[in-house]
């Protein structure tokens, strides 16, 4: 019996998949991005321990000029005086008495000016705050 | 003269294009996504009353932090690495001891995060419980303080 001679393989490489990699690494990042609500540049203190911090927790920044910015944790955060503090907090509390708060303050401001945030916070009756750090390495320890 | 007509019309949708503008789309994902740094010591408030807190000085430790950063613990200067040996024996005595940390208000932030976080690791270090901190505020200080 004769054979058939066998049709010769297109030349193109398969290219119909690469789309769909593409849009399922595009969920990916859409799904993992976190919206950072505080831009504030600040040099963070360091540590050794460091706790996952909750999303959406409010924060209040104070860099390194002694400007301070707050944020409920969904918009973006707004210059505030240091005497306001406490009427923010006091406010995000009245809607969620649980919430948490983050302090980004820079590693080389004086303590006195943490002291009035952290005060400020107090009499808001917030009950837990986070002091944002970066991770304590052995070049950093020394 | 006669044209020829074109009968034949493509029926396939061009998907060519799209790889590249999904990996477009990659990369500005990917350009944006800044790692922040969402990671920290927690630290308890106590609640804010106006009633004292009752700690008498004798029973609690005081580590002040001097404006250079330089620590004292009940009246005595001592290195940081210092600070936990100094205190296991008192703490096995009375593990609810508070430890009292008082910054001087111009010393750095950092410097308190320091005895903070040396603290926080107590118990990582052989204590039996977590240590009780408490950093009064200067209002506190002034109101409560004798």
């Amino acid at each position: 019996m004769k054979m058939k001679a066998s049709k010769p393989l297109p030349e193109t490489i398969p290219t119909s998949s690469m789309a769909d990699i593409a849009f399922l690494l595009i969920i990916f990042f859409m799904l993992t991005i976190t919206i950072e609500v505080d831009k504030t540049q600040v040099v963070l203190p360091k540590t050794t321990l460091r706790m996952e911090i909750p999303k959406k927790a409010a924060y209040v920044s104070l860099d390194s000029a002694g400007q301070v910015k707050v944020s409920n944790g969904e918009e973006i955060s707004a210059s505030v005086p240091p005497a306001e503090v406490f009427a923010f907090a006091a406010g995000v509390v009245a809607t969620d008495p649980g919430k948490e708060f983050v302090l980004k303050a820079d590693a080389g401001v004086p303590y006195r000016q943490v002291d009035e945030v952290i005060d400020s916070l107090k009499r808001a009756k917030v009950r837990i705050i986070y002091l944002l750090s970066d991770q304590k390495t052995v070049d950093s320890a020394g | 003269m006669k044209l020829a007509r074109d009968n034949k019309v493509d029926d396939e949708i061009p998907t060519s294009s799209m790889a590249d503008i999904a990996f477009l789309l990659i990369i500005y994902f990917m350009v944006t996504t800044t790692f922040t740094a969402t990671r920290g010591l927690d630290f308890a408030l106590p609640e804010d009353d106006d009633t004292p807190p009752v700690v008498e000085k004798e029973e609690s430790v005081l580590i002040e932090i001097q404006p250079g950063g330089n620590i004292v613990v009940d009246q005595k200067p001592m290195e940081l690495s210092g600070v936990l040996d100094y205190l296991r024996p008192k703490l096995e005595v009375n593990p609810k001891k508070p430890v009292i940390i008082r910054p001087d208000p111009e010393t750095a932030y950092e410097n308190m995060i320091k005895v903070l976080d040396e603290l926080r690791q107590a118990k990582d270090k052989g204590f039996a419980e977590e240590i009780r901190i408490s950093i009064p505020t200067q209002r506190e200080i002034e109101s409560f303080w004798y």
